[in-house]
Protein backbone atom coordinates (compact mmCIF):
# COMPACT_ATOMS: atom_id res chain seq x y z
CA UNK A 1 0.00 0.00 0.00
CA UNK A 2 1.43 2.95 -1.32
CA UNK A 3 2.11 5.72 1.89
CA UNK A 4 0.92 8.80 2.20
CA UNK A 5 2.37 11.25 5.49
CA UNK A 6 1.55 14.72 4.45
CA UNK A 7 4.38 16.87 4.27
CA UNK A 8 5.28 19.86 2.67
CA UNK A 9 8.63 18.26 1.65
CA UNK A 10 7.92 15.47 0.18
CA UNK A 11 6.85 15.72 -3.48
CA UNK A 12 3.44 16.75 -3.54
CA UNK A 13 2.13 14.57 -6.42
CA UNK A 14 3.88 11.26 -6.20
CA UNK A 15 3.21 11.42 -2.15
CA UNK A 16 -0.75 11.66 -2.40
CA UNK A 17 -2.15 10.54 -5.20
CA UNK A 18 -2.12 7.00 -5.95
CA UNK A 19 -3.75 6.35 -8.94
CA UNK A 20 -0.21 5.32 -10.34
CA UNK A 21 -2.47 4.01 -13.39
CA UNK A 22 -4.50 6.66 -14.19
CA UNK A 23 -2.53 10.03 -13.49
CA UNK A 24 -3.70 11.69 -16.67
CA UNK A 25 -5.84 14.00 -15.12
CA UNK A 26 -4.73 16.89 -12.79
CA UNK A 27 -6.63 16.14 -9.40
CA UNK A 28 -10.16 18.40 -9.21
CA UNK A 29 -9.06 19.11 -5.65
CA UNK A 30 -5.58 19.76 -4.43
CA UNK A 31 -5.09 20.12 -1.00
CA UNK A 32 -1.35 21.45 0.42
CA UNK A 33 0.21 21.98 3.50
CA UNK A 34 -3.09 22.55 5.33
CA UNK A 35 -2.32 23.47 8.91
CA UNK A 36 -5.06 24.70 11.54
CA UNK A 37 -4.60 24.94 15.02
CA UNK A 38 -7.26 25.74 17.64
CA UNK A 39 -5.81 27.94 20.46
CA UNK A 40 -7.58 26.75 24.27
CA UNK A 41 -7.51 27.98 27.51
CA UNK A 42 -5.41 25.16 29.12
CA UNK A 43 -4.03 23.98 25.65
CA UNK A 44 -3.80 24.11 22.38
CA UNK A 45 -5.52 21.45 19.73
CA UNK A 46 -2.81 21.51 16.55
CA UNK A 47 -6.59 20.17 14.56
CA UNK A 48 -4.58 19.79 11.10
CA UNK A 49 -0.79 19.24 10.73
CA UNK A 50 0.41 19.98 7.11
CA UNK A 51 -1.85 18.13 5.54
CA UNK A 52 -1.57 16.96 1.50
CA UNK A 53 -4.32 15.56 -0.38
CA UNK A 54 -5.53 15.13 -4.07
CA UNK A 55 -8.34 14.21 -4.43
CA UNK A 56 -9.30 12.73 -8.76
CA UNK A 57 -12.33 13.87 -10.25
CA UNK A 58 -15.21 11.67 -10.21
CA UNK A 59 -14.17 9.74 -7.35
CA UNK A 60 -15.47 9.02 -4.44
CA UNK A 61 -13.21 9.44 -1.17
CA UNK A 62 -13.63 8.93 2.24
CA UNK A 63 -11.84 10.53 5.59
CA UNK A 64 -11.63 8.50 8.35
CA UNK A 65 -10.87 8.64 12.07
CA UNK A 66 -11.68 9.28 15.10
CA UNK A 67 -13.70 11.72 17.02
CA UNK A 68 -11.28 14.92 16.82
CA UNK A 69 -9.17 13.83 14.20
CA UNK A 70 -9.22 16.84 12.34
CA UNK A 71 -11.42 15.60 9.59
CA UNK A 72 -14.50 17.58 10.08
CA UNK A 73 -11.91 20.60 10.22
CA UNK A 74 -10.73 19.82 7.23
CA UNK A 75 -13.79 19.67 5.22
CA UNK A 76 -15.23 22.71 6.21
CA UNK A 77 -11.41 24.20 5.62
CA UNK A 78 -12.13 22.64 2.00
CA UNK A 79 -15.29 24.34 1.65
CA UNK A 80 -13.93 27.61 2.65
CA UNK A 81 -16.30 27.59 5.81
CA UNK A 82 -13.38 27.98 8.18
CA UNK A 83 -9.71 28.97 7.03
CA UNK A 84 -6.87 27.56 7.61
CA UNK A 85 -4.01 28.98 9.21
CA UNK A 86 -1.54 27.73 6.95
CA UNK A 87 -1.63 26.06 3.18
CA UNK A 88 -3.98 25.94 0.02
CA UNK A 89 -6.72 24.40 -1.39
CA UNK A 90 -7.35 24.75 -5.41
CA UNK A 91 -10.29 23.55 -7.11
CA UNK A 92 -9.49 22.80 -10.81
CA UNK A 93 -6.25 24.39 -10.51
CA UNK A 94 -7.50 28.04 -9.24
CA UNK A 95 -6.50 28.61 -5.48
CA UNK A 96 -9.93 29.10 -3.29
CA UNK A 97 -10.39 32.09 -1.33
CA UNK A 98 -13.63 32.37 1.00
CA UNK A 99 -16.44 29.76 0.72
CA UNK A 100 -16.03 27.90 -2.82
CA UNK A 101 -19.42 28.71 -5.09
CA UNK A 102 -18.80 25.00 -6.70
CA UNK A 103 -18.84 22.70 -4.05
CA UNK A 104 -21.74 21.70 -1.89
CA UNK A 105 -21.46 21.12 1.97
CA UNK A 106 -23.96 18.44 3.76
CA UNK A 107 -23.82 18.86 7.55
CA UNK A 108 -23.86 16.72 10.23
CA UNK A 109 -26.93 18.64 12.12
CA UNK A 110 -28.59 18.59 8.72
CA UNK A 111 -29.84 22.23 9.21
CA UNK A 112 -32.97 22.56 7.42
CA UNK A 113 -34.34 25.94 8.28
CA UNK A 114 -37.82 25.72 10.01
CA UNK A 115 -39.75 28.74 8.72
CA UNK A 116 -39.09 27.13 5.20
CA UNK A 117 -40.87 24.76 3.30
CA UNK A 118 -38.78 21.62 2.27
CA UNK A 119 -38.35 23.24 -1.57
CA UNK A 120 -38.03 26.49 0.05
CA UNK A 121 -34.99 24.80 1.87
CA UNK A 122 -33.81 23.08 -1.52
CA UNK A 123 -34.15 26.67 -2.86
CA UNK A 124 -31.40 28.32 -0.97
CA UNK A 125 -28.45 27.75 -2.91
CA UNK A 126 -30.22 28.96 -5.67
CA UNK A 127 -31.43 31.84 -4.35
CA UNK A 128 -28.27 32.72 -3.01
CA UNK A 129 -27.29 32.69 -6.98
CA UNK A 130 -30.08 34.92 -7.78
CA UNK A 131 -31.76 32.08 -10.06
CA UNK A 132 -35.33 33.05 -10.90
CA UNK A 133 -38.57 31.95 -9.31
CA UNK A 134 -39.45 29.15 -11.67
CA UNK A 135 -36.47 27.74 -12.58
CA UNK A 136 -35.39 27.86 -8.70
CA UNK A 137 -38.74 25.93 -8.35
CA UNK A 138 -38.55 23.44 -11.42
CA UNK A 139 -34.89 22.17 -10.17
CA UNK A 140 -35.81 22.28 -6.72
CA UNK A 141 -38.35 19.80 -7.77
CA UNK A 142 -36.12 17.51 -10.02
CA UNK A 143 -33.33 17.77 -6.89
CA UNK A 144 -36.50 15.96 -4.50
CA UNK A 145 -37.65 14.23 -7.08
CA UNK A 146 -33.52 12.86 -7.23
CA UNK A 147 -33.90 11.57 -3.68
CA UNK A 148 -37.52 10.15 -3.44
CA UNK A 149 -39.12 13.29 -1.75
CA UNK A 150 -41.28 15.06 -4.23
CA UNK A 151 -44.53 14.24 -2.07
CA UNK A 152 -43.66 16.50 1.00
CA UNK A 153 -41.94 19.32 -1.16
CA UNK A 154 -44.29 21.97 0.81
CA UNK A 155 -44.33 20.61 4.52
CA UNK A 156 -42.48 22.16 7.11
CA UNK A 157 -39.07 20.02 7.55
CA UNK A 158 -39.64 19.44 11.23
CA UNK A 159 -42.33 17.15 10.65
CA UNK A 160 -40.34 14.90 8.35
CA UNK A 161 -37.83 11.80 9.98
CA UNK A 162 -34.09 12.07 10.66
CA UNK A 163 -33.51 10.15 7.24
CA UNK A 164 -36.03 12.16 5.57
CA UNK A 165 -34.82 15.93 6.00
CA UNK A 166 -31.24 14.11 5.71
CA UNK A 167 -32.10 13.60 2.09
CA UNK A 168 -33.52 17.01 1.50
CA UNK A 169 -30.08 18.14 3.00
CA UNK A 170 -28.49 16.24 -0.01
CA UNK A 171 -31.16 17.75 -2.48
CA UNK A 172 -30.27 20.98 -1.54
CA UNK A 173 -26.51 20.42 -1.77
CA UNK A 174 -26.87 18.93 -5.12
CA UNK A 175 -29.54 21.96 -6.40
CA UNK A 176 -26.52 23.92 -7.12
CA UNK A 177 -24.79 21.37 -9.20
CA UNK A 178 -21.47 21.55 -6.72
CA UNK A 179 -18.02 20.28 -8.89
CA UNK A 180 -17.76 18.11 -5.60
CA UNK A 181 -20.02 17.29 -2.49
CA UNK A 182 -18.48 17.74 0.62
CA UNK A 183 -20.34 15.22 2.85
CA UNK A 184 -19.93 15.57 7.34
CA UNK A 185 -21.02 12.86 8.80
CA UNK A 186 -24.44 12.83 6.85
CA UNK A 187 -25.71 9.68 8.41
CA UNK A 188 -24.12 10.32 12.08
CA UNK A 189 -27.43 10.98 13.35
CA UNK A 190 -29.71 8.35 12.31
CA UNK A 191 -30.23 5.06 13.35
CA UNK A 192 -28.46 2.15 11.65
CA UNK A 193 -31.51 0.74 9.07
CA UNK A 194 -31.50 4.51 7.70
CA UNK A 195 -28.13 4.84 7.92
CA UNK A 196 -27.77 1.90 5.04
CA UNK A 197 -30.85 2.85 3.04
CA UNK A 198 -29.22 6.36 2.52
CA UNK A 199 -25.68 5.01 2.16
CA UNK A 200 -26.98 2.95 -0.62
CA UNK A 201 -29.02 5.87 -2.50
CA UNK A 202 -25.58 8.06 -1.99
CA UNK A 203 -23.54 5.65 -3.66
CA UNK A 204 -26.39 5.27 -6.65
CA UNK A 205 -26.66 9.07 -6.73
CA UNK A 206 -22.96 9.26 -7.21
CA UNK A 207 -23.16 6.52 -9.91
CA UNK A 208 -25.60 8.14 -11.78
CA UNK A 209 -24.25 12.04 -11.56
CA UNK A 210 -20.55 11.50 -12.02
CA UNK A 211 -20.06 14.03 -9.28
CA UNK A 212 -16.83 13.85 -6.74
CA UNK A 213 -17.68 13.49 -3.44
CA UNK A 214 -15.30 13.87 -0.25
CA UNK A 215 -17.34 12.18 2.77
CA UNK A 216 -16.17 12.21 6.62
CA UNK A 217 -17.36 9.42 8.73
CA UNK A 218 -16.02 8.06 11.47
CA UNK A 219 -17.60 4.67 10.74
CA UNK A 220 -15.10 2.13 8.69
CA UNK A 221 -17.79 -0.34 7.48
CA UNK A 222 -19.40 2.90 5.71
CA UNK A 223 -16.39 4.00 4.18
CA UNK A 224 -15.51 0.98 2.40
CA UNK A 225 -18.97 0.11 1.39
CA UNK A 226 -18.89 3.95 -0.48
CA UNK A 227 -15.37 4.94 -1.13
CA UNK A 228 -12.81 4.62 -3.59
CA UNK A 229 -10.09 5.84 -1.50
CA UNK A 230 -9.57 5.82 1.88
CA UNK A 231 -7.84 7.83 3.95
CA UNK A 232 -6.64 7.51 7.21
CA UNK A 233 -6.54 10.33 9.78
CA UNK A 234 -5.50 10.77 13.63
CA UNK A 235 -5.45 13.14 16.17
CA UNK A 236 -3.30 15.31 17.83
CA UNK A 237 -2.05 16.46 15.68
CA UNK A 238 -4.70 15.94 12.99
CA UNK A 239 -2.73 14.33 9.67
CA UNK A 240 -2.65 11.71 7.32
CA UNK A 241 -1.47 8.03 8.31
CA UNK A 242 -2.13 6.68 4.89
CA UNK A 243 -4.43 6.40 1.99
CA UNK A 244 -5.98 2.98 1.00
CA UNK A 245 -7.30 1.84 -2.60
CA UNK A 246 -10.89 -0.06 -2.07
CA UNK A 247 -10.78 -2.28 -5.04
CA UNK A 248 -14.31 -3.66 -4.55
CA UNK A 249 -16.33 -3.77 -7.68
CA UNK A 250 -18.86 -1.66 -8.41
CA UNK A 251 -22.13 -1.88 -7.53
CA UNK A 252 -21.66 -2.75 -4.13
CA UNK A 253 -24.42 -4.11 -2.05
CA UNK A 254 -25.33 -3.87 1.79
CA UNK A 255 -25.23 -7.58 1.68
CA UNK A 256 -22.77 -8.61 -0.12
CA UNK A 257 -20.09 -6.39 0.67
CA UNK A 258 -19.01 -7.46 4.10
CA UNK A 259 -17.79 -10.95 3.43
CA UNK A 260 -15.96 -10.18 0.93
CA UNK A 261 -12.10 -10.94 1.62
CA UNK A 262 -10.94 -7.29 0.47
CA UNK A 263 -13.65 -6.07 2.45
CA UNK A 264 -12.63 -7.73 5.59
CA UNK A 265 -9.24 -7.02 4.97
CA UNK A 266 -9.14 -3.40 4.47
CA UNK A 267 -11.53 -3.28 7.81
CA UNK A 268 -8.26 -5.08 10.11
CA UNK A 269 -6.27 -2.65 8.42
CA UNK A 270 -7.93 0.33 9.34
CA UNK A 271 -8.43 -0.28 12.78
CA UNK A 272 -4.84 -1.58 12.70
CA UNK A 273 -3.80 1.72 11.87
CA UNK A 274 -6.25 3.57 14.36
CA UNK A 275 -5.83 1.71 17.08
CA UNK A 276 -1.54 1.64 16.42
CA UNK A 277 -1.69 5.52 17.26
CA UNK A 278 -3.83 5.34 20.23
CA UNK A 279 -2.43 7.12 23.54
CA UNK A 280 -2.56 10.75 22.30
CA UNK A 281 -5.14 12.81 23.37
CA UNK B 1 -52.43 16.90 31.23
CA UNK B 2 -52.97 20.27 32.50
CA UNK B 3 -49.44 21.02 33.00
CA UNK B 4 -48.55 21.02 28.93
CA UNK B 5 -50.73 23.96 28.91
CA UNK B 6 -48.49 25.74 31.49
CA UNK B 7 -45.35 24.96 29.77
CA UNK B 8 -42.96 27.45 29.69
CA UNK B 9 -42.57 28.78 26.00
CA UNK B 10 -39.61 29.98 24.12
CA UNK B 11 -38.18 31.93 25.39
CA UNK B 12 -39.19 32.08 28.37
CA UNK B 13 -39.18 35.62 29.25
CA UNK B 14 -42.59 36.50 31.29
CA UNK B 15 -45.38 35.94 29.01
CA UNK B 16 -48.82 36.55 29.30
CA UNK B 17 -51.07 34.84 27.39
CA UNK B 18 -49.49 31.51 27.54
CA UNK B 19 -51.07 28.75 26.06
CA UNK B 20 -54.35 27.55 26.31
CA UNK B 21 -54.24 24.43 23.89
CA UNK B 22 -54.63 21.24 25.79
CA UNK B 23 -54.59 18.84 23.16
CA UNK B 24 -50.83 19.56 21.95
CA UNK B 25 -50.24 16.66 23.85
CA UNK B 26 -48.66 14.04 21.49
CA UNK B 27 -51.00 11.06 22.94
CA UNK B 28 -50.01 9.19 19.41
CA UNK B 29 -49.05 5.39 19.16
CA UNK B 30 -50.09 2.48 20.61
CA UNK B 31 -53.64 0.48 19.75
CA UNK B 32 -56.57 1.45 18.98
CA UNK B 33 -58.13 0.87 22.24
CA UNK B 34 -54.92 1.65 24.13
CA UNK B 35 -55.35 5.11 22.36
CA UNK B 36 -59.08 5.25 23.00
CA UNK B 37 -58.22 4.51 26.66
CA UNK B 38 -55.84 7.68 26.24
CA UNK B 39 -58.07 9.95 25.09
CA UNK B 40 -60.82 9.40 27.20
CA UNK B 41 -58.39 10.07 30.53
CA UNK B 42 -57.10 13.62 29.03
CA UNK B 43 -60.55 14.46 27.92
CA UNK B 44 -61.82 13.60 31.92
CA UNK B 45 -59.00 15.47 32.88
CA UNK B 46 -59.77 18.48 30.91
CA UNK B 47 -63.31 18.66 32.13
CA UNK B 48 -61.90 18.63 35.56
CA UNK B 49 -59.38 21.31 34.96
CA UNK B 50 -62.27 23.48 33.06
CA UNK B 51 -65.15 22.94 35.66
CA UNK B 52 -62.53 23.97 38.43
CA UNK B 53 -61.45 26.70 36.83
CA UNK B 54 -65.19 28.15 36.38
CA UNK B 55 -66.59 27.20 40.09
CA UNK B 56 -63.45 29.08 41.07
CA UNK B 57 -64.48 32.26 39.39
CA UNK B 58 -67.85 31.87 40.70
CA UNK B 59 -67.24 31.18 44.11
CA UNK B 60 -65.10 34.58 43.82
CA UNK B 61 -67.58 36.36 42.26
CA UNK B 62 -70.05 35.32 45.09
CA UNK B 63 -67.81 36.14 47.58
CA UNK B 64 -67.54 39.60 46.17
CA UNK B 65 -71.19 39.82 45.64
CA UNK B 66 -72.05 39.10 49.34
CA UNK B 67 -69.52 41.14 50.92
CA UNK B 68 -70.30 43.79 48.35
CA UNK B 69 -74.18 44.35 49.85
CA UNK B 70 -72.82 45.16 53.25
CA UNK B 71 -70.54 47.44 52.70
CA UNK B 72 -71.21 50.81 51.46
CA UNK B 73 -71.24 50.70 47.54
CA UNK B 74 -68.34 53.04 47.12
CA UNK B 75 -66.36 50.20 48.90
CA UNK B 76 -66.62 47.36 46.86
CA UNK B 77 -69.25 47.88 44.53
CA UNK B 78 -70.83 43.77 43.27
CA UNK B 79 -70.43 42.55 40.18
CA UNK B 80 -74.21 42.96 39.41
CA UNK B 81 -73.49 47.08 39.87
CA UNK B 82 -70.52 46.89 38.09
CA UNK B 83 -72.37 44.58 35.33
CA UNK B 84 -74.51 47.24 35.23
CA UNK B 85 -72.45 50.16 35.14
CA UNK B 86 -70.38 48.73 32.10
CA UNK B 87 -73.68 48.48 30.31
CA UNK B 88 -74.64 52.25 30.83
CA UNK B 89 -70.88 53.28 29.68
CA UNK B 90 -71.17 51.38 26.46
CA UNK B 91 -74.52 52.96 25.85
CA UNK B 92 -73.57 56.36 25.96
CA UNK B 93 -70.87 56.10 25.00
CA UNK B 94 -67.66 56.95 27.34
CA UNK B 95 -66.43 53.59 27.28
CA UNK B 96 -66.22 53.08 23.31
CA UNK B 97 -64.59 56.18 23.27
CA UNK B 98 -62.13 56.35 25.65
CA UNK B 99 -60.97 52.70 24.37
CA UNK B 100 -60.89 53.82 21.35
CA UNK B 101 -58.87 56.87 21.83
CA UNK B 102 -56.54 54.20 24.03
CA UNK B 103 -56.10 51.85 21.48
CA UNK B 104 -55.22 54.23 19.01
CA UNK B 105 -52.38 55.80 20.95
CA UNK B 106 -50.93 52.31 22.01
CA UNK B 107 -51.12 51.10 18.41
CA UNK B 108 -49.50 53.80 16.81
CA UNK B 109 -46.50 54.21 19.80
CA UNK B 110 -46.08 49.96 19.69
CA UNK B 111 -45.95 49.78 16.05
CA UNK B 112 -43.60 52.63 15.95
CA UNK B 113 -41.32 50.66 19.49
CA UNK B 114 -41.39 47.18 17.41
CA UNK B 115 -39.76 48.93 13.88
CA UNK B 116 -37.33 50.70 15.12
CA UNK B 117 -36.74 48.38 18.11
CA UNK B 118 -36.15 45.45 15.72
CA UNK B 119 -34.11 47.39 13.23
CA UNK B 120 -31.99 48.91 15.60
CA UNK B 121 -31.41 45.19 17.27
CA UNK B 122 -30.93 43.74 14.42
CA UNK B 123 -28.38 45.98 13.28
CA UNK B 124 -26.70 45.64 16.69
CA UNK B 125 -26.70 42.03 16.57
CA UNK B 126 -25.32 42.06 12.89
CA UNK B 127 -22.53 44.68 13.31
CA UNK B 128 -20.15 43.56 16.38
CA UNK B 129 -18.69 47.68 16.89
CA UNK B 130 -22.14 48.82 16.73
CA UNK B 131 -23.20 46.39 19.49
CA UNK B 132 -20.58 47.46 21.81
CA UNK B 133 -20.52 51.29 20.75
CA UNK B 134 -24.36 51.27 21.68
CA UNK B 135 -24.69 48.84 24.53
CA UNK B 136 -24.32 50.78 27.54
CA UNK B 137 -26.96 53.33 25.74
CA UNK B 138 -29.58 49.98 25.63
CA UNK B 139 -28.67 48.95 29.16
CA UNK B 140 -29.58 52.43 30.53
CA UNK B 141 -32.17 53.23 28.46
CA UNK B 142 -33.91 49.56 29.41
CA UNK B 143 -33.34 49.92 33.15
CA UNK B 144 -34.76 53.31 33.25
CA UNK B 145 -38.38 52.88 35.05
CA UNK B 146 -40.96 54.44 32.64
CA UNK B 147 -42.78 55.95 35.26
CA UNK B 148 -40.21 58.48 36.38
CA UNK B 149 -40.61 59.40 32.59
CA UNK B 150 -43.78 61.16 32.46
CA UNK B 151 -42.63 64.81 33.90
CA UNK B 152 -39.98 64.31 31.54
CA UNK B 153 -42.64 63.65 28.58
CA UNK B 154 -44.34 66.62 29.81
CA UNK B 155 -41.62 68.89 29.79
CA UNK B 156 -40.89 68.39 26.75
CA UNK B 157 -43.87 67.11 24.66
CA UNK B 158 -46.29 68.66 26.82
CA UNK B 159 -49.49 67.04 27.22
CA UNK B 160 -51.91 65.20 25.10
CA UNK B 161 -51.75 62.84 21.84
CA UNK B 162 -48.00 63.33 21.11
CA UNK B 163 -46.78 63.28 24.12
CA UNK B 164 -48.80 60.21 25.09
CA UNK B 165 -47.41 58.34 21.92
CA UNK B 166 -44.07 59.26 22.80
CA UNK B 167 -44.25 57.69 26.08
CA UNK B 168 -45.71 54.39 24.72
CA UNK B 169 -43.05 54.33 22.07
CA UNK B 170 -39.89 54.51 24.51
CA UNK B 171 -41.11 52.00 26.62
CA UNK B 172 -41.58 49.80 23.89
CA UNK B 173 -38.46 50.63 21.76
CA UNK B 174 -36.16 49.69 24.30
CA UNK B 175 -37.76 45.98 25.13
CA UNK B 176 -38.01 45.35 21.20
CA UNK B 177 -34.13 45.98 20.76
CA UNK B 178 -33.14 43.88 23.83
CA UNK B 179 -34.65 40.88 22.78
CA UNK B 180 -34.46 41.08 18.71
CA UNK B 181 -30.90 41.59 20.22
CA UNK B 182 -31.17 38.77 22.39
CA UNK B 183 -32.24 36.34 19.79
CA UNK B 184 -29.45 37.79 17.11
CA UNK B 185 -26.48 36.64 19.48
CA UNK B 186 -28.16 33.26 19.85
CA UNK B 187 -28.78 32.00 16.36
CA UNK B 188 -28.13 28.66 15.46
CA UNK B 189 -24.47 28.26 14.21
CA UNK B 190 -26.09 25.44 12.03
CA UNK B 191 -27.94 28.11 10.25
CA UNK B 192 -25.58 30.57 9.95
CA UNK B 193 -23.41 28.03 8.42
CA UNK B 194 -25.83 26.87 5.72
CA UNK B 195 -26.16 30.72 4.82
CA UNK B 196 -22.36 31.11 4.14
CA UNK B 197 -21.57 27.69 2.70
CA UNK B 198 -25.00 28.29 -0.17
CA UNK B 199 -23.26 31.75 -0.78
CA UNK B 200 -26.00 34.10 0.53
CA UNK B 201 -24.39 37.58 0.85
CA UNK B 202 -24.53 39.32 4.73
CA UNK B 203 -27.32 41.44 3.47
CA UNK B 204 -29.19 38.08 2.57
CA UNK B 205 -28.01 36.19 5.69
CA UNK B 206 -29.72 38.83 7.78
CA UNK B 207 -32.99 39.19 6.12
CA UNK B 208 -33.19 35.34 5.43
CA UNK B 209 -31.48 33.52 8.52
CA UNK B 210 -30.87 35.81 10.74
CA UNK B 211 -34.02 37.71 11.32
CA UNK B 212 -36.19 34.42 11.03
CA UNK B 213 -34.40 32.31 13.42
CA UNK B 214 -35.16 35.81 15.84
CA UNK B 215 -38.58 35.12 15.16
CA UNK B 216 -39.31 34.01 18.45
CA UNK B 217 -37.46 36.21 20.37
CA UNK B 218 -39.32 38.96 18.72
CA UNK B 219 -42.79 37.45 19.78
CA UNK B 220 -41.40 37.16 23.37
CA UNK B 221 -40.48 40.98 23.36
CA UNK B 222 -43.62 41.96 21.59
CA UNK B 223 -45.29 40.20 24.96
CA UNK B 224 -43.42 41.89 27.41
CA UNK B 225 -43.63 44.97 25.38
CA UNK B 226 -47.85 45.01 25.08
CA UNK B 227 -47.64 44.27 28.51
CA UNK B 228 -45.38 47.26 29.18
CA UNK B 229 -47.43 50.43 26.99
CA UNK B 230 -50.52 48.73 27.97
CA UNK B 231 -49.55 50.15 31.51
CA UNK B 232 -48.26 53.30 29.58
CA UNK B 233 -51.38 53.69 27.79
CA UNK B 234 -53.51 53.80 30.82
CA UNK B 235 -50.27 56.24 32.42
CA UNK B 236 -50.52 58.28 29.92
CA UNK B 237 -53.93 58.82 30.03
CA UNK B 238 -54.03 59.66 33.89
CA UNK B 239 -50.77 62.13 34.03
CA UNK B 240 -50.51 63.54 30.34
CA UNK B 241 -53.50 64.91 29.92
CA UNK B 242 -54.43 62.53 26.94
CA UNK B 243 -58.16 61.19 28.25
CA UNK B 244 -59.29 57.61 27.38
CA UNK B 245 -59.17 54.88 29.49
CA UNK B 246 -56.65 56.18 31.65
CA UNK B 247 -58.43 59.83 31.86
CA UNK B 248 -61.79 57.84 32.70
CA UNK B 249 -60.31 55.69 35.70
CA UNK B 250 -59.21 59.08 37.05
CA UNK B 251 -62.70 60.54 36.75
CA UNK B 252 -64.00 57.77 38.55
CA UNK B 253 -61.76 57.28 41.39
CA UNK B 254 -62.15 61.16 42.10
CA UNK B 255 -65.44 61.41 42.26
CA UNK B 256 -65.79 57.69 44.01
CA UNK B 257 -67.70 56.20 41.52
CA UNK B 258 -66.28 52.52 42.27
CA UNK B 259 -68.87 50.80 40.05
CA UNK B 260 -67.83 52.57 36.77
CA UNK B 261 -64.63 52.22 37.89
CA UNK B 262 -64.47 48.57 38.11
CA UNK B 263 -66.53 48.14 34.98
CA UNK B 264 -63.38 50.45 33.33
CA UNK B 265 -60.72 48.24 34.80
CA UNK B 266 -62.60 45.39 33.76
CA UNK B 267 -62.97 46.55 30.32
CA UNK B 268 -59.00 46.95 29.94
CA UNK B 269 -58.69 43.74 31.45
CA UNK B 270 -60.37 42.29 28.74
CA UNK B 271 -58.73 44.58 26.32
CA UNK B 272 -55.29 43.63 27.20
CA UNK B 273 -56.78 39.64 27.22
CA UNK B 274 -57.92 40.15 23.62
CA UNK B 275 -54.48 41.64 22.59
CA UNK B 276 -52.09 38.79 23.66
CA UNK B 277 -54.48 36.37 22.08
CA UNK B 278 -54.13 37.83 19.37
CA UNK B 279 -50.39 37.96 19.11
CA UNK B 280 -50.72 34.30 20.32
CA UNK B 281 -52.92 32.91 17.49
CA UNK B 282 -50.26 35.06 15.15
CA UNK B 283 -47.81 33.29 16.17
CA UNK B 284 -49.37 29.95 16.49
CA UNK B 285 -50.89 30.12 12.98
CA UNK B 286 -48.21 31.68 10.99
CA UNK B 287 -44.94 31.29 12.46
CA UNK B 288 -45.81 27.26 13.43
CA UNK B 289 -42.22 26.46 13.37
CA UNK B 290 -41.68 28.62 16.57
CA UNK B 291 -43.45 26.14 18.92
CA UNK B 292 -43.24 23.08 17.11
CA UNK B 293 -39.23 23.02 16.98
CA UNK B 294 -39.04 24.80 20.60
CA UNK B 295 -36.64 22.84 23.10
CA UNK B 296 -38.03 19.68 24.04
CA UNK B 297 -40.45 18.46 21.54
CA UNK B 298 -40.21 15.79 19.23
CA UNK B 299 -38.53 16.81 16.08
CA UNK B 300 -36.46 19.67 17.30
CA UNK B 301 -32.95 19.44 16.63
CA UNK B 302 -31.57 20.33 19.90
CA UNK B 303 -27.95 21.12 19.10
Amino acid sequence: MTDSIGSASQAGAASATHRSSTLSEAPVLSIRGVSRTFVGQERDVVALDNVDLDVQKGEFISLVGPSGCGKTTLLRVIDGLDAADTGTIELEGKRLTGVSQDMAYVFQDINLLPWRSVRGNVELGLEARGVEKAERQRIATECLEMVGLKDVMNVPPYTLSGGMQQRVGVARALAVKPKVLLMDEPFGQLDNFTREALQAEVASLWEQLGITIVFVTHDVDESIFLSDRIVVMHRNPGRIIEILDVNLPRPRTQAEFRGEHETIELRSKITALLRSQEGGL
Amino acid sequence: MTTLSSAPQTPSVGSLGSSTGNGQAGSGGGAASGRAKLKSVSETKSWHSRATRYIAILAVLGAWQATGAFLAPVFLSTPTRSIVAFYDLMVNGTLPKAVGSSLLILAMGIVCSGFFGITLGTIMGRIQFLERALDPLVTFGNATPSIALLPLMEVWFGQGKLSAVIFIFIIGFWQMVVNTLAGMRVVRIGYRDVGVAFGMSKWEQTFRIYLPATQPFIFAGSRIALAQCTVGMILAGQELGQGGLGGIVNTYGTYFQTDNLIATIGTTCALALAMFTALRVLQDTKFRWIRATSAGRRGANSK
